[in-house]
């Protein structure tokens, strides 16, 4: 396959043909971020918070989708793909439960860690915020819908790497959501514990069911004064 | 670039196929119930909530039983601009129900839609398949009064 030059950042580089924007930064160390890309997965281009500038394009592009380009020269962090990361994910928050200091993923959550990275806080527009109530009905999986971002990694993670369709978007607009069959809670008759959507979740909406008890199963332990 | 379509399209098809037959479900059954819904999931050889993702999405669908008469009044901006808030109101007065609900005989479903492409007669409605625009309260009451 053919190797193309491209400039990221003033530096030269080269990548194969068929990669992305995305891949030949990443390549390269340079860190962009993203939320609805996974390498294991295909772009879909759904949540923008991966956009760059290239020069002589009209708009910013997204480079989890992008395929690279001869001669192309890109910039990953100018105050104009700043701006726009911003106005992004302050719009993923507005929605957004916003409950971080609570959220027991807080710590493994994409989401938190890009806006923190961006030098931002709670969500700060008023608006309305959709809670769903918080699906623990099976043994693998629990589901607080109202921390998922419709980032689609669930869907396609299921549907590419565990080979089974559990979840689809239903809906649409403000209403949108990840629904199971008619949209039911999910639960063993849907799905076995094969986990990968949990791992591929960027926020807290999918987790592991824990007990508190879970910690303090160990053998007994005798203290001495 | 090939191996980004390439994987996009296989996926479209199959579901350009679903639409096609939740479209001929609808229109046959008047509305798609959970039984129709998972017949069709076997027979395309999708999941249950695959099916029910398309049915939920699409205005032109639905999963509850319907009225005789579909009254869709579009909300849009352009319509919106021509007052289609008064016309939302009017028919609202004159059916006795809120959008997204169905008259107890059965008679009339209430809808707000998005833009059904008669911007140029806004305010503009449909009811099932016919697109009546350039709207006003009295209009309206004529074409009620028409429908059976
Ligand atoms: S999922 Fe992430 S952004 Fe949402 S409450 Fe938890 S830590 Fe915060
Ligand atoms: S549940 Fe998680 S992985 Fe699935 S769409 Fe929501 S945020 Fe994304
Ligand atoms: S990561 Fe590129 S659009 Fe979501
Ligand atoms: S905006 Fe109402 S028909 Fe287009």
């Amino acid at each position: 396959m053919k190797n193309i030059a491209i400039t990221i950042n003033g530096l030269q580089l080269t990548g194969r043909e068929d990669m992305t924007i995305f891949e030949v930064a990443q390549a390269n160390g340079i860190n962009i971020p993203t939320l609805c890309y996974k390498s294991e997965l295909p772009p879909i281009g759904a949540c923008r918070i991966c956009v760059v500038e290239v020069e002589g394009s009209r708009t910013l592009v997204g480079s989890c989708h992008t395929p690279i380009a001869e001669g192309m020269v890109v910039h990953t962090h100018s105050p104009k793909v700043l701006a726009t990361r911003k106005v992004i994910i302050e719009l993923l928050l507005a929605s957004h439960c916003g409950t971080c200091f609570m959220c027991s993923k807080a710590n493994m959550c994409e989401l938190r860690s890009i806006a923190a990275d961006l030098d931002m806080g709670l969500p700060q527009v008023p608006t309305r915020r959709l809670y769903y109530p918080v699906e623990d009905v099976s043994p693998y999986v629990i589901r607080d819908l109202s921390k998922c971002i419709l980032c689609r990694r669930c869907v396609r993670a299921c549907r590419e790497i565990a080979k089974q369709n559990v979840f689809a978007v239903a809906y649409r607009g403000f209403e949108s959501k990840i629904v199971v069959d008619f949209d039911q809670p999910i639960d063993t008759d849907v799905c076995r514990d094969c986990d990968v959507c949990i791992s591929f979740c960027p926020t807290g909406a999918l987790s592991r069911p824990s007990k508190v008890t879970d910690e303090k199963k160990g053998r007994p332990l005798i203290i001495c004064d | 670039m090939s191996r980004i379509s390439g994987r996009i399209s296989t996926q479209s098809k199959d579901q350009n196929n679903l639409l096609v037959l939740l479209e001929e479900a609808q229109s046959k059954f008047g509305c798609l119930s959970q039984e129709i819904m998972s017949e069709l999931a076997k027979s395309v050889g999708v999941s249950i909530s695959e099916v029910y993702g398309a049915a939920t999405f699409y205005a032109f669908l639905s999963t509850k039983p319907q009225g005789r008469n579909v009254i869709r009044i579009c909300k849009s901006l352009p319509c919106f601009l021509k007052n289609s808030e008064l016309i939302i109101e009017s028919v609202g007065r004159e059916i006795g129900i809120q959008p997204g609900e169905t008259t107890p005989d059965g008679k009339f479903t209430f809808q707000l839609t998005n833009c059904i492409g008669a911007c140029d007669k806004a305010p503009a409605m449909m009811i099932n398949n016919e697109v009546y625009g350039d709207l006003t309260s009295k209009k309206i009451m004529a074409i009620l009064k028409a429908c059976k």
